[in-house]
Order: structure tokens, then sequence, then C-alpha cells
């Protein structure tokens, strides 16, 4: 006897089912059932997986082992009838009718829903099995089942399962009559939650995480038993002992569904093409590229890769795709929206032809396969970066140039991770917020570790507590399992026919897109193509400084116009000067830099992929730079390797060479070696790589490598598996780092006014990159109500250089629309405030803002004496009958005498209005009251001894590499210093590292080149002291009363009269959470 | 918060995360408004001891008018140290302030603790009482003490900071009264009788009784309570007395409810040579609402709680118990026993499946095999199934250790015997056994 299992719900029905569809498909295979059915409510998103995970598990076991089919279906969950509904598509035209319904049902409802009527269902479900699940008394059920009937006569079923309450029998007898009356078969079904009986428990978490109750709290909400798992055909024979025609039918419903996901055929949108066949096209665009890049003709080299890819593509049947993106670009370019392929697209010259990718093949090594090949079975990718501020129009016109109906978002899979499973776990398990804070506390960033024993301990927890053994054991399960769908960074699927005859679209949270229900890996599995529109700050920069440099009468440049091979620019980089520079502005590539000391592009690629956790965790960072120093002889481990990491001096940097050792080392075939790397990012469920370890290790000492080169290559390839640069993604980087160094090279107020325009992005703050600016030499101007506007603007002064006008946009909490009505109104310019009042229309608040950044100076008003004039001013419109500023008599006041500010409160004002200050730096004020200390500037000609150091923090950083390290970036009015703290030395100072934002720092000074470290031993909160700034110091009576905050009735974050909750508000640093 | 939170840098209004970060070990408990103010309220009553006036400030503070009572402690500066003195023996720490206007006190006690001499127009403004925005403001524009602002021209003050600025400072400055309002004090609810005869009757305690518990119930229809417990106090010539307690099985207040409750109290007084004062007291009391009463009446109701409180006069009020549903699969955890008086009849137990109305120990039987026995004993009883239904399985709930199911999972069956008794069997699987767990109806 054989038994089909036709209702199962898997955890991507969220916080429900309980368990992977990976694990119900195994375990659905070890049981011996001859087909598993998917079903999850109103969703087709775990089927995939199902699909990949019995792939996965018949390329291990071989063709000749028994493997239950996949049926792919969905439990249809309505809103007028309490029958649920197992869908069961037939074939390709009933699966496309069911994602159609799919789509219907959610598009109607908002993200996450799906609001489903039975009429749906008798108009859309045409070549499905249907199977009824009754799910109040039975004779609820009958009219519906009897209405679907008459609609599709041979397909509805009455689904039974037991319910194993005791009354299961009289159940079963009942279902019977049921099915005899409506004429709809009788089909034994398990309802099934979970691949195994142990699962329970997370089922009851799941179902308390749904509820918002705890665990003591769920009742009968609870599972009674463990018995809604996958059962073997035994046991359902012998619960339906006296009903063998339903179990029979299951095979039966199963052998009519023939529909597998592997028939789903992509096309590619062919209005690409027009009349022209799509390949002739490419061809023809190729050879026009060929043109348009090589204008003093190709070189041979160049040709015979064009038309190798040619072939490929043709091959393969890659065209359209080509010309897809290939259309998005122009249409971007068009828009003057500036765009750049990224990852391993450079990696072809087509791309470059193309004009996708802008790095040219003389530069790097094209691994075309790392692109497309034919072994690997899967489509190519291609990712676009856009303008970050326009690439909502990018998408906009895809929607609207192919429809909702056929393009849509890749969705993400958002899964639990420690942090996540700890705190919902444990709020669930009864766990006090205290705890559950301290499990999770330790987790920086994202990690699939759970909670670590040693960590409890610490804690004082008592692991043999059954309570929390319980927890820290369902913490390890729940890790890994959906949670909900997302929107996919920017993943466009593209089809020719319909898309949602491919896959359900539903709405995603962002008004005005539509996701599908799949996520990167899944289109992937099914060999679907996708379009990544992803944006980048740094384009949205580059083409600011790009307008500027023309607006004020220079070159109009672009990406590819930019001259290459600039003395000057990589002059600026050797000495670590790139604020703002893409990619090397963080802090350990800048003390990288001098280090490296770029003199080419392609220095500049191996500078972008080096400071990586890939590189870093395989321990390639010191041999690398030491060669290149020449410290250390370039040595190859064998002659064949020379070939592949010639380039890199012998120290294997880029993924690309990852896969060729395992090719020419490892003895892998490439499609092996691609595995290899893929098995390291996406696959890590299915626990295969052992082996693959074992063979690798295992073929490079046959090979007579060394055993401690083969680990370390090992490890590397596994750094690289979520962390690694493609070479090509490396040079597609290194050319936006290149012509954004070369911009803050030549043109740096351009540079620095984009990039405040752009903001937020990059790694500094307004305050750094202004201040960055003025080190250069550039003047920057204040906000003025006659001279600015919303952005920041470039003027040319009397001496013909530029000066930098800040823009209203620097203002905290200032309107766009505010802005540019100052600008429309502005004629021959404001007089007094009132003026704005009346002629911009500007709201009193609006003016205050103003006030308090001192853009009423041109008018010979003070802050204060601005601000005082302003509060006078309460109505949100003019009256009518004072309307006449000439005329209108107003209120004569007295003339009064405001105290004036100091240069620490005009100081401090400026950074409440803008976190930022023309005047001077805190620490210039602050420094006669503290002594001892070496300024910035003087660190990198300072005695190597004991130096004590004080400065605003501008960074915080704690690399997941690092092991515990903290970065700290301080800053002074003289310039920045690096301060490392070791873990140890942060336990001691934990508040002040984590809460100071002026810090006093003790240690001793280590110098390498122009790099200079400040290794800390004693670190000093002194936030209190920018209290003193906004004060007169002599002032009688107690400015702070540190008990004053907890005054009544005054929210304390609002008010801030705390000093060290002031200087927090002011001075506000980027920090790691 | 404690003083040591207060030094590792956390402050009210933090969020907890950051608090966190401050100080790792550190320890939460979530905040009791109501105990923080049934606190407040204790404390104002024993400031009484200083001036029959005490009012609340806000959600922490306690404001007392001490006109005319400060010398009876040697001024105000000495009523102040012995306020100090005798808060900090019971290990509270407070802010105290004391000036001519609620104003200026509220302003020393909140920004110049500790410091004596201190004047008004020295304070920061936030000392005005003002909300945080305009307190901001006003220190935007460089005013920062309370002498800045009184030194500006009141038109202009008012036309950029709102009548609110000048209202406070009056206030502070005693120019416009500002009234505290004392607390309320609780109603007593009681009354008594005093007669120039003594009596002795049963009839005429019960006489005495009504009219006081006329009054009683008169004062607590006013404040819409009723009693839970009351009290009747006689007091005996010779100076004796004797106490009568009735509880309630729910607030009441209609006196002719009560009276026959007494009438079995009343019957054990011992009057001796007379009773010369009675008094009646509601010692605890609830709110009982005005209720509209329809045709239909809730009489039974009423009469099930009169019932209660009859038996509970006999049998000790705690001893009436009733069951709750309880929301559990497990039968033993599906209902609760609770005191009738002190608990409200659940309209819903919810059936999920046929339970017995019996439960047992479970007692174990001998038997074998996965299905019900055909015969076995059960309490010297020899019995033969006749009819079996079953099973449902029941697991035991894993977060939640019982000893009972230790046994593991249970397969539950319903027998129908021939003898005409119904039982519930169950069967443990993973530690095979019989045992009879309940008995139907």
């Amino acid at each position: 006897m054989s038994y089909a299992e036709l209702c199962v719900t898997s955890n991507f029905t969220f916080l429900r089912g309980a368990s992977h569809p990976e694990e119900l498909v195994t375990r659905a295979a070890d049981l011996g059932l001859s087909a598993i059915a998917i079903t999850d409510r109103n969703s087709l998103a775990g089927v995939v997986r199902a699909y990949s995970a019995l792939k996965e598990l018949r390329r291990e076991l071989g063709d000749a082992a028994l493997l239950p089919k996949l049926i792919v279906g969905a439990r249809l969950i309505l809103r007028d009838s309490d029958t649920h509904w197992i869908a069961l598509p037939h074939d390709r035209a009933a699966y496309a009718r069911l994602t159609r319904l799919l789509t219907l049902g959610k598009r109607r409802a908002p993200k996450g829903a799906c609001f489903l009527d039975l009429r749906d269902l008798c108009d859309g479900c045409a070549g499905m099995s249907l199977i009824a699940l009754p799910q109040g008394a039975l004779r609820n059920s009958r009219a519906d089942i009897a209405r679907l009937r008459t609609c599709f006569p041979s397909d509805v079923f009455v689904g039974a399962a037991p319910r194993y309450d005791g009354t299961d029998q009289a159940y079963l007898a009942a279902c019977s009559q049921l099915a005899h009356r409506t004429a709809a078969p009788m089909v034994a079904v398990g309802d099934v939650l979970m691949h195994h009986g142990s699962r329970r428990q997370l089922a009851d978490v799941l179902t308390c995480m749904r509820h918002h109750i705890t665990i003591d709290q769920i009742g009968t909400r609870a599972l009674p038993n463990a018995e809604r798992r996958l059962k073997p055909a035994a046991d359902m024979q012998r619960l339906f002992a006296r009903h063998p025609a339903a179990l029979r039918r299951t095979t039966e419903i199963a052998a009519q569904c023939s529909f597998c996901l592997s028939e789903l055929s992509y096309e590619y949108p062919d209005e690409v093409a027009g009349d022209e066949p799509p390949q002739d096209r490419l061809a023809r665009l190729a050879q026009e590229g060929l043109g348009r890049r090589y204008p003093h003709g190709a070189p041979d080299r160049a040709l015979a890769q064009v038309q190798k890819e040619l072939a490929l593509v043709k091959q393969l049947n890659f065209p359209a795709y080509f010309l897809t993106v290939h259309d998005i670009v122009q249409f971007a370019r068009s828009q003057g929206i500036l765009c750049q392929g990224r990852g391993s697209a450079a990696n072809s010259i087509l791309c470059y032809l193309l004009g996708i990718t802008d790095v040219s093949p003389e530069v790097i090594t094209m691994v075309v396969e790392r692109f497309v090949s034919e072994h690997r079975g899967e489509p190519p990718d291609i990712d676009v970066d856009f303008e970050h501020e326009r690439r909502e129009e990018v998408i906009q016109h895809i929607y609207a140039k192919y429809g909702r109906h056929r393009a849509g978002l890749c969705a993400t899979v958002i899964h639990f991770r420690s942090r996540a499973a700890i705190r919902e776990v444990g709020k669930v398990m009864g766990l006090s917020h205290d705890v559950t804070a301290n499990l999770s506390g330790q987790i920086w960033g994202q990690s699939n570790g759970g909670a670590d024993p040693k960590r409890i301990k610490e804690l004082g927890l008592d692991l043999s507590n059954a309570r929390l053994a319980q927890t820290i054991k369902l913490i390890g399960d729940i890790i890994g399992f959906p949670r909900h769908l997302s929107q996919h960074v920017g993943g466009f699927i593209i089809t020719k026919g319909r898309l949602d005859e491919l896959c359900p679209i539903e709405n995603a949270a962002m008004d005005d897109r539509t996701i599908i229900e799949w996520d990167k890996d899944d289109i992937d599995a099914l060999g679907i193509l996708k379009v990544d529109i992803l944006s980048l700050g740094m384009l949205t920069c580059i083409r600011k400084s790009f307008d500027l440099i023309a607006l004020h009468g220079g070159q109009t440049y672009s990406i590819a116009t930019v001259p290459q091979a600039d003395t000057p620019t990589f002059d600026m980089l050797c000495v670590a000067d790139a604020v703002g520079v893409f990619q090397v502005e963080s802090r350990a590539q800048m003390n990288f830099l001098p280090r490296m000391k770029p003199r080419e592009f392609y220095d500049l690629v191996i500078e972008v992929a080096i400071v990586r956790p890939g590189p870093i965790q395989g321990g390639m960072v010191h041999p690398y730079i030491n060669r290149r120093q020449g410290k250390e002889p370039v040595a190859f481990p064998s002659k064949e390797l020379e070939e592949v990491l010639g380039k890199t001096l012998g120290v294997p940097l880029f993924q690309e060479q990852a896969m060729q050792i395992a090719v020419v080392a490892a003895g892998f075939t490439p499609s092996e070696a691609d595995k290899l790397r893929r098995s390291m990012a996406t696959f890590r469920r299915m626990g295969t790589i052992g082996q693959l370890r074992d063979k690798f290790i295992g073929g490079m000492l046959e090979r007579g490598y060394e055993p401690a080169f083969a680990e370390s290559c090992f490890s590397q390839i596994e750094g690289f598996g979520e962390y690694g640069f493609p070479e090509s993604h490396a040079a597609a980087f290194a050319m936006l780092a290149y012509v954004s160094s070369w911009l803050k090279c030549h043109h740096p107020a351009a540079f620095a006014c984009a990039l405040l325009n752009s903001q937020p992005m990059g790694f500094y703050a307004p305050a750094q990159i202004v201040r960055d600016a003025r080190e250069h030499g550039i003047e920057v101007r204040p906000i003025c109500v006659n001279n600015s506007t919303w952005d920041n603007t470039l003027e040319r002064r009397a001496d013909g250089t530029l000066a930098l006008r800040l823009g209203f946009r620097q203002i905290k909490g200032f309107r766009e629309e505010d802005a540019a009505w100052i600008v429309a109104a502005r004629g021959n310019g404001y007089p007094d405030p009132e003026a704005l009042w009346l002629r911009a229309g500007l709201t009193p608040s609006a003016l205050e803002r103003l006030a308090e950044a001192d853009a009423y100076a041109d008018m010979g008003l003070g802050r204060r004496n601005a601000l005082w004039q302003v509060k006078a001013i309460r109505a949100p419109k003019p009256l009518p009958l004072f309307n006449d500023p000439l005329d209108g008599e107003g209120i004569v006041e007295p003339k009064i005498d405001l105290p004036a500010m100091h240069l620490g409160e005009e100081m401090v004002e400026d950074y409440v209005a803008m976190r930022l200050s023309l005047r001077a730096h805190p620490m210039e004020l602050l420094r006669p009251n503290m002594h001892g200390l070496t300024p910035h500037a003087e660190l990198a000609t300072a005695p190597l001894q004991r130096t004590h150091v004080c400065g605003l923090v501008i960074t915080r950083q704690r690399p997941g590499t690092a092991s515990g390290v903290i970065f700290l970036t301080l800053e002074d009015e003289t310039g920045v210093s690096n301060v490392v703290v070791w873990p140890k030395v942060y336990e001691r100072f934990r508040r002040a590292v984590m809460g100071g934002r002026l810090l006093r720092v003790t240690g001793h000074l280590q110098r390498e080149g122009i790099v200079v470290h400040l290794i800390a031993q004693d670190v000093q909160d002194m936030s209190h002291h920018l209290g003193e700034l906004g004060h007169p110091m002599d002032e009688a009576i107690g400015i702070t009363q540190p008990q004053a905050d907890d005054a009544p009735r005054t929210p304390a974050v609002k008010t801030a009269r705390h000093p060290r909750e002031q200087a927090k508000r002011l001075f506000p640093s980027r920090d790691f959470h | 918060m404690n003083a040591q939170a207060e030094r590792a840098g956390l402050h009210r209004g933090m969020g907890f995360s950051d608090a966190r970060a401050f100080c790792r070990d550190l320890q939460s408990r979530p905040a009791d408004v109501r105990s923080d103010q049934r606190f407040l309220h204790s404390l104002a009553r024993w400031s009484e001891r200083y001036c029959p006036w005490v009012g609340l400030d806000g959600d922490d503070g306690l404001v007392l008018n001490i006109a005319g009572s400060a010398h009876l402690f040697g001024g105000e500066s000495a009523m102040l140290g012995d306020m100090r003195h005798r808060l900090a023996r019971t290990g509270l720490s407070a802010r105290l302030g004391v000036a001519d206007t609620r104003g200026a006190a509220w302003a020393f006690a909140h920004f110049s603790a500790g410091q004596t001499g201190a004047r008004l127009r020295d304070l920061p403004v936030a000392a005005l009482r003002l909300e945080a925005k305009t307190c901001t403001a006003l220190q935007r524009v460089g005013l920062r003490h309370v002498s800045d602002v009184m030194a500006l021209p009141r038109a202009s003050v008012a036309r950029r900071f709102g009548q609110d600025v000048l209202m406070r400072l009056d206030q502070a400055l005693g120019d416009i009264p500002e009234e505290i309002s004392p607390l309320q004090e609780a109603p007593r609810y009681a009354a008594q009788m005093s007669f120039p005869d003594p009596i002795g009757t049963g009839d005429d305690i019960m006489a005495a009784a009504e009219r006081l518990l006329a009054q009683v119930c008169m004062r607590l229809k006013t404040q819409e309570m009723g009693a839970r417990i009351l009290q009747l106090t006689l007091r005996r010539v010779d100076q004796k007395s004797q106490q009568v307690e009735l509880r309630l099985a729910a607030p009441l207040r209609d006196a002719k409810r009560i009276l026959p409750l007494f009438q079995r109290g009343v019957d054990a007084v011992d009057p001796g040579f007379g009773i010369d004062q009675i008094q009646l007291q509601a010692t605890r009391v609830e709110p009982l609402e005005i209720q509209q009463i329809d045709h239909t009446g809730s009489k039974v109701a009423t009469k099930l709680d009169d019932l209660i409180t009859r038996i509970g006069v006999r049998v000790g009020l705690d001893n009436v118990q009733r069951f709750l549903p309880a929301d559990s699969h497990i039968p033993e955890r599906s209902f609760l026993t609770a005191s009738a008086a002190h608990s409200r009849a659940s309209g819903a137990w919810v059936h999920l499946r046929t339970r017995p109305i019996r439960l047992f120990g479970p007692d174990p039987i001998a038997a074998q095999g996965t299905r019900p026995p055909q015969t076995f004993r059960w309490r010297r009883m020899f019995l033969t199934t006749a009819r079996a239904t079953g099973p449902e399985r029941i697991a035991p709930e894993w977060w939640f250790s019982d000893d009972n199911w230790r046994s593991g999972v249970r397969d539950y069956w319903r027998v129908e015997t021939r003898q005409g008794r119904r039982l519930w069997l169950f069967y443990t699987p993973q530690n095979p056994g019989w045992f009879v767990h309940g008995e139907f109806a």
C-alpha cells in the first residue's frame, strides 16, 4: 500500500508550519511516501525549496533511488467560507491559473494577506484537484462543496484528516457520509504541520508568537499532541482501516498531478528586439560598441573575445537578456541618470561594449565563465547600480514599460537570526527582558550561532533549569526559519508572457511596488533571469559633481571620459587623503592606503578587494602587503599557480582566483569549483560542505602542495562564500573610487558640494565633509536667506576660485518646499525676517529654524536678535489688515538688550541647528582648560611614548574580523586620531567608550609610515565639558543640577538638561549597535 | 533607578538598550505606577503630622500648606530639618523646599536642593514650572534665569512665549494666588447608637441593628459602594464588648437583605447585664454601581449570593468554592477551584472534547495491550467492557513539568461497562500501563 501526503504546511506559512520544506521532503523520502504536496496557506513560497531539496537528494542518491514525487499546490483560505481548499494543479496550464488566482487575491489585499472568495475559485480553478478541508462542523461545508462540484464535477474531493481526539472513527464515517452526499469522493490527508514529532514544541512556540502571548497563556491553542507529523503509509492505513479507498485515492490524485516546476520555461521579453532577431541586434550593438570603445580599432584579443561571447550567448539563448539590460541602461542614460554595472557582469566584453560596464578588458582578466557558463546551467547575473536618488524613476519605467503583470521585484526571505530568535523565543518562554537582552547582547551583527552556552554560564543562569534548556534548544531550532517576505533590494524579473502565470505576485510594503513570492535562490534554481536594479549613493554624487563642474564653466565629463592614470590623484590617495572617496574612505581602507601606495588603476582594484572580511579571515592581507613592500620575496607555490596568481603577487585575493585554484591545484572541474563556491554561500542547509573540503584539501596534497597552504586556500574560499569580491566587481567599484578621487583631487569644491547634496550616503557626516573641504583651502560660506538655495551651491570668488555656500538642506528639520518658496520670492533680497513671512509665506516655525541656523546674519541680525524678532510672529499667515509692510501700524515694541552670545554658545547653536559649525571646533574652546593634551596634528611627529589626546568621537567600529577590538576615530580642531581599544581595556571603560561623545584617551603611540595609532590604556568620558561651551563658566549659580533631569513632568530625553545629554544630542557619531 | 544606576550615567527616559550599553548587569523591573501612587498617598497621610493641608504635586511630589503650623516645629528651617531627618531615617531621599508661594517652593525643591538662602531670581527658568518647549525657547534667546525674564517688558514676553510664562512667574512671586487642593479623607461607613437603658433581647438588638444599617447603607449608596464585611460591635454595661462579623459573598448595601443575615450572629450574643451601645461599621467596602432594575430582574444571581453568604456564615465563607474553566488540554488542569465569594461565575465552559463529570486519582488497573481490556477490576469491582471509543491522544504540556504526567503521552478511551458505569480509561504507550481517570455521568 502506498500513500501520498497531499496536505503539508511548511514553515513558509509563516509562524504556523514547524518544518522547512527541505526537511519535509527528506523525511517523506525516508518514510517511503509515494508523493508529497507542499501546500502553504495562499502561497507557493516554499515549493521551490522543496523542489531544490528533492533535486539535491536525487543527485546524492542516484537515479535509482525511490524518491517521493513533489506536488506543487496551495491551501486556499477564503474570506467567505470556513472550508479550506487544497488546490493541486494537474499541468502547466492549471498551475498558471493557480498563480493567477493567488495574484488576484494578493493584489487585492495589503502586504502579506490574500483575499479570495468562493466565486474566485469557481472562476479560476479548472484543471486542479480540489480537496475540501472542513474547518467547522461538517454540514456547514456541504453547500460549498456542492457548489464547486457543479463547476468541476470530477475534481472535487472531501479531505478527511484524523483529529486524534477520541472520535476519529465517527468523524471519518461522517466525512465519508458527506462525501457520499455531495458526490465528492473522500480522500485521506494528514494535515501535516511538521516533519517529525519533536517539532511540537516549536509549533507551540510559533503559535505563541502568532498570538503575541507567552507559552503559559497558550492553553488549548497548543497542539494537544504531536500527531500532525508526516506519517508512513502503515500508520495511515491503520487510521483509515475502514476507508481504504480514501487512501488509494491519494496516489490517484498524485498521479494526476503531473506538473513539475522544471516545466516553467522562462522567456525574455521580446519588445527589446523590435523586428530584428535578438541575436542579430546584439551583434549589431556589439559592433557599434566596438567602434565607440575603440575609436582607433579594436585589438585582436578583444575581437576574439566578442566572437566567443556572442557564440556562447547564442548557444545558451540569452541575447534577449542582454538587450533587456541594455534597454534599461539606455533609458537611464537618456534621463541623465548615471549607472554602472557591478559584479560579475564586468567579466563580459559584451557588457563593456553595450555600455553596461565601464571596465575595459585590458585592465582585468575577463573570465567569462564566471559570468555565463554552459556547465552551470544557470543564467548570468547582471547587477546595475543607479543613482540612489533617482533609482525609483528606473523602477517605475520598468513597471510602465512591461506592465505589472510582466515585471516584478523578487522577494527576500527574512529569516530568524540569532538575535531575533533569542528575543522572540525568550519572550514566548517568559524569560525576562534582562535575560534575553543579556543573551543576545553579545551577538554583534548577524549571526546564526544561537545562544552561546559559555555566555549563559557567565550570566549566572542555570543551564540545568528545564525551562531555560528548552529555550536554548528552541532558539537553535528556530534559527533559519523564514519570518516574512520582504522585497529584494532591486532584483527584477521581467518576462515575455504573463509573470503572474509563473509565480504569484503580491503587494510590497512600499507603495507602487509589487513583488513575487520567490527569492533569488529560488529564481536561480528555476533558471529564471533577473536584473538587479541597485542604488548607489556615490553615483548620485558623481553625477552632481559633473553637473556642477559643467555649470561653473568646466568640461562636461562622464565616467568614461574622466582622464585615466592621473598622477596627482594617486599621490593624494597615497597619503590617505580620502574623505568622501568611494570605498576607500573607511577607516580600515584609510589605514591601508599609505601601505599599499596605489600607483595605477589595478592597485585600486586590489585595494578595494583586499580590505574585506574574506581576505582578512583568510590571512591574505599581510603576505600581500609584505610582498608589495618588498619585505618578502614573491614566490609561487607552483608553476601552474603562477599564471593564476601572478597579478596579485602570489596571494589569492579574488573569487575567480579561488575558483581557479580549485581547478588548477585541487583538480576540480569548473562546475565543481562553482558548486564549491555556491555551497559555501547558499546551500549551507544541505550540509555538503564537509565532503568538498576533504576533496579540495586531498586534491591539493596529491599535487604536492603544503598542507598549510591548502588549508589557507580553503579557509579563504570559505570567507569568500559570503564576503568575497570577484575581480570584476572590485574593478567596477575601483572605477568609481578612481573617479571620485579624481574629482576630489581636481575639483574639490564641486566634489564636496555634490557629496553634501547627496547625503545621506557614505561614511562621514556633513561636519567632517565640510571640515575636510576647508582643510583643502575651500572657503565655506554660511547659510544665508539671501544667498542660499535648498542644495549647497558653489559661488565664484573674486580670485576666481569657487566657494561652497551651504544650503538650507543642512538645517535640521527644514522643508524643501519652504526653501523653494524662499528662492522664488527672493527678488532683490529680504530686508528683515518679517519679509520672509510676508513674501515667502513661511510658517513661524520655519522662520525660527532659520534664525536658529543664523541665516539672517546677512541682515545684521545676530542669532539671538533674529530669534527674538521671529518669535514675535505667531500667526501662520499674515492677517489681511496688517498685510502692508509700509503702511501697517504694527506694534511699537520697547528695545530690548538680550545677553550677547559668546563663541561657545554660537558654536553649540550651530551644532543644534545644522550639526556642523563653521565658527570653531569644540575642542578649540575646551583645550585651555584641559592640560597635557597632544593635538592630533602633532601625533605624526610626537615622540613614541605615553600620550594623551582628546577629541570628539567621529566613528566607533568593532569589525567582526578583529576579534572584539574597537576602533575609535577622534577629531579635534587640528585633525583626527585613530585609537585602538583592545577588548580588555574596553571592558574596563565600557561606558566611556560606548556612551562618550568627547573622549580623552591615554595610551602608547604606534607609527607605521604615516599611519599613526594610539593604543588606548585609559579612556575618560569628557562629554560633560561640552556642556560648558553653552554656558559662561563663571556663572554664579550652579549651571547644572545633576539631578535636574529627573524633574517631573519634563521628558528627560527631550529637554536634555544634563550636560552629558546635551552633548549626546549635539555631537552625534556613527556608531555600531 | 537607584543611586548606583544614576552614578553609572543612567537617567529617566533612556531607552532600555542604551541603558544596558552603559551598565551591563542592569536589572530592570517594570514600573508599578499604582503602588507608587499608593505610597505617595500614604506619605501624604504621614505629612499631616506637619500640617493639615496636604496636596499632591504631580506624580512624585507633595505640597504642604504650612501656614500657621511652622512655629510648632520651631520655624520653617527647623521644620524642614525635622522632615529631612525623619525621611532620611526611613531610607527615603527627598528634595525639600520651603517658600512663601507654592511656585517658589517648587522651584527651590527642584533646583536648589540642599542650598538654603538661594534666591528665586538666580534659579534657571525651568524652575518656573514651564513646559519643556518654552524653557528651551527662553534659553535660546539667552534668558537663562528667572531674573532675566523678570527684567523684560511683560508685553514682549507674553507676545513671544505666551501668557503662561507670566502666569507662572506671578505665581512664584505671589502676585497671583494659587491654591493647594488637599487630599480627601476616605469616608467612614459607620454608625453608632447609645441607649439610656441597656437592652438585652435579640429582637431589640436586631431592631437597633436595623436602624444603624439604614444609616450605613444610605452612606454607602451616596458613595456608590457596597459592603463586603460588616462588623457589629455590642458594648455591654460591664464594659466588655462582643462582635458580630458578617462576611458577604458580594458587595451589598440593601439593608433588607443584610439584616436577616445578622440574625444568626445576634442569636449567639450573650447580652450579660445588658448592652448600652451598638456600633456598626463596614470594615471592607467595594465599589458597587447603582444599577438599573429591569423587569426580569437579576434575582437568581442575588439569591445565589445570599445562599453563599448564608452557608458562609455557617462554614466560613472561604470554604464555599466554585469551579472555573481553565484553558488547557490536560484534564486535571482544565478547571480551577476558587472561593465562591471572591470570584465570578464564568459564563463559558468551552467544551472542546467530552470530559467526565468526575476525575479520580488516576487509579492503576491491571491490563495489557494498547486497546482497552475486556474485563478489569477497579476499586474492588469486577467490570466488563461493553463498548470503547477512542483513543484521544493527549501529550503532556512540555513547558510545564507535571509529576502526574511523567509517564508521557496518554491515549484516553471512553469505556462503557456492562455493569452500567461509564469510565474514562487511559493507556500510556511510552510507559505501558492502564489507569482509570474518571467517570461519566
